[in-house]
């Protein structure tokens, strides 16, 4: 029996094309992804557990996850309507708006993290507002799913949008004569077709949150227990030397950022089952 | 449920869509619009159903106006050519649709939507495939789905916007023949889109022949066929042969006016022998088979003018025509048109 079986296929053959493929996710993920853990075996099951389940480190994948959760949620359902608006209406200055949209790709993460913070602080131009009324942004967890919907937002937009734009208008129209609102035109016949994009956007966003320190830790406040992110505390026990404890952190991010994106890819399947 | 359509007007940019349009379609029929592409047949189709909006002009169904009403509470049923079905939902949520989003007021129960569904599903004989997603059918059965999609809100009319012109020759040909039987049970007020004439006749009770949006002639088949009202509408269904001259002795018409007259290529004779005077010598200068019929293209002696035969099998054998070789042809039905009346 054949294993592969021939088909003409435009790049050059299967062998020369998977083995390049295993090559560069072997020295681009896989590789220092294994160091990681190989490190991290070097410490004895009790210093793991001391490091990677003391309360301050638990309450930090609390709010770290928590957190990129609850940003790529918002960025999910505001994302897709950034992505309506520009594909479906004409307005003037939106070629604008479109590249603004990708502005938090191309921003260096401090600079977004200072300036949000400087914008929500209790005298910025936003915060004055907020914080008469009792909402405290910087300095808060508040202030973390902020930044992280910041810098989330781009991957949203950019999968949903090119989806949109392929919908077929006719299956609209196709809804109306048979009575349905535009509520349940959308509900019903647009929106699981845009379901494993927003799903794949909101992967996108949720790991570059979990994942993101630089823009953070300004607004953050970085208190103990109760606004440090998880990347922080690995800085932190680098900076005190404490390698193992630092890897075996991340070796815990890790396995928890796999099994939610995998988590999310198999929802995904899920809502494209009418494609098989 | 009739339908009146009166001094319906559509501009798109510089482009007239539809130009004083008025039109009457009676209850419980099957009507072909029928033209070539850009004659405004899809944008008076939308009119009516109200997915698009004219600039001037009324729409009344059964007498009543419902130019402004929206295309929600027209009560229409719509297929598309390119069957528009939700591709995320199966063949039953698809024809169920219409019943599920209406209010809960006036929604029908579960089991009344499910008896529904599987009665159209048997209607368009597709009532084993009520699991499958659209993608796993062929291009006939989405459109059999469409179109029980669309008679599942029980819509006062059906609107068919070229339902067939995906489809593959053979499949076509099926489908609009059931298309006429299931009109004939179910007697629901169609119009239905095409720029197939031989479609036209073969499925409508009426046609409307449309150009550069006008209406050129409206009636039945057999009238716009042996009948037409004008050069284009002859020209457009089925081929005709020009032959240009003058008139003489005609009623109602001046003397020495140019005229054009129409011969469709079945109604052309060929013979070995002179029959009598309206016969003119020609020269056969290409013969092409077309399965059952045979085209023969002849060269008119003295000024060399290319006329069309269209012969049976039978016939074309019977005669034995060879290439170059020197016969009479006779028109058998001729129809004149004066010149002003230009295609």
């Amino acid at each position: 029996m054949k294993l592969f079986a021939k088909h003409n296929n435009v790049l050059p053959g299967f062998g020369p094309t998977m083995g390049y493929t295993l090559l560069y996710l072997s020295l681009v993920v896989l590789i220092p992804l294994s160091a990681l853990v190989f490190k991290t075996a070097g410490l004895s099951w009790s210093g793991f557990l001391e490091a990677v389940a003391a309360p301050r480190v638990l309450a930090s994948y609390r709010i770290t996850f928590g957190a990129a959760l609850a940003a790529a949620g918002i960025n999910a359902v505001f994302g897709v309507l950034v992505a309506w608006v520009l594909v479906r209406y004409p307005f003037p200055g939106k070629r604008l708006v479109d590249a603004l949209v990708d502005l938090p790709f191309a921003l260096p993460t401090a600079v977004a993290g200072i300036t949000l913070a400087t914008v929500y602080s209790a005298n910025g131009w936003v915060g004055r507002y907020l914080e008469p009324r009792g909402i405290k942004v910087a300095f808060t967890p508040l202030g973390i799913i902020i930044a992280m919907t910041f810098i989330g937002l781009p991957f949203v937009v950019r999968t949903v949008q090119p989806v949109i734009e392929e919908l077929d208008a006719e299956i609209e129209e196709a809804a109306a004569c048979l009575g349905a609102s535009r509520w349940q035109t959308f509900c019903r016949v647009l929106f699981p077709l845009l379901t494993p994009s927003v799903l794949t956007g909101f992967a996108l966003a949720f790991a570059r949150g979990v994942g993101e320190y630089g823009s953070i830790i300004f607004i953050a406040g970085n208190m103990p227990m109760v606004s440090e992110i998880t990347p922080l505390i690995i800085i932190t026990k680098l900076e005190q030397y404490d390698y193992q404890g630092a890897t075996a952190v991340a070796t815990v991010m890790l396995l928890a950022s796999f099994v939610l994106l995998l988590v999310i890819n198999l929802l995904q399947k899920w809502s494209r089952r009418y494609a098989e | 449920m009739s339908i009146e359509i009166e001094n319906i007007s559509k501009q798109f940019g510089d482009f007239t869509a539809l130009d004083n349009v008025s039109l009457t379609i009676p209850t419980g029929e099957l009507v072909a619009l029928l033209g070539p592409s850009g004659c405004g047949k899809t944008t008076l189709l939308r009119i009516i159903a109200g997915l698009e909006a004219a600039d001037r002009g009324r729409i009344l169904f059964n007498g009543e106006n419902t130019t402004d009403r929206h295309v929600r509470e027209r009560k229409v049923g719509f297929v598309f050519q390119h069957y528009a079905l939700f591709k995320h939902m199966t063949v039953f949520d698809n024809v169920a649709f219409g019943l599920t989003v209406r209010p809960k007021s006036s929604r029908p129960s579960k089991g009344e939507i499910r008896d529904k569904v599987m009665n159209l599903l048997k209607l368009v004989q597709l009532d084993f495939q009520s699991d499958r997603y659209p993608s796993q059918l062929s291009g006939g059965q989405r459109q059999r789905i469409a179109l029980a999609r669309a008679l599942a809100v029980e819509p006062q009319v059906l609107l068919l916007d070229e339902p067939f012109g995906a489809l593959d020759a053979q499949v076509r040909a099926e489908l609009r023949r059931w298309l006429r039987r299931l009109h004939d049970e179910i007697h629901v007020t169609s119009v239905f889109v095409t720029h197939d004439q031989e479609e036209a006749l073969e499925v409508a009770d009426r046609i409307v022949v449309m150009n550069k949006g006008r209406v050129e002639q409206a009636g039945t088949p057999d009238l716009v066929y042996d009948h037409p009202a004008n050069p284009f509408v002859l020209n457009f269904l089925g081929n005709v042969n020009l032959f240009h001259g003058r008139t003489q002795h005609g009623v109602g018409v001046q003397d020495n006016r140019n005229a054009v007259s129409y011969v469709r290529s079945h109604d052309i004779e060929i013979d070995r022998s002179q029959q009598d005077s309206t016969s003119f010598r020609a020269e056969v200068k290409h013969v092409q088979k077309l399965g059952p019929s045979v085209r023969v293209t002849l060269v008119m002696d003295g000024n060399a003018e290319l006329i069309e035969a269209e012969l049976t099998r039978d016939a074309f054998q019977n005669l034995g025509l060879q290439h170059g070789e020197k016969v009479y042809v006779r028109p058998r039905q001729v129809r004149v048109f004066v010149e002003d009346y230009q295609i």
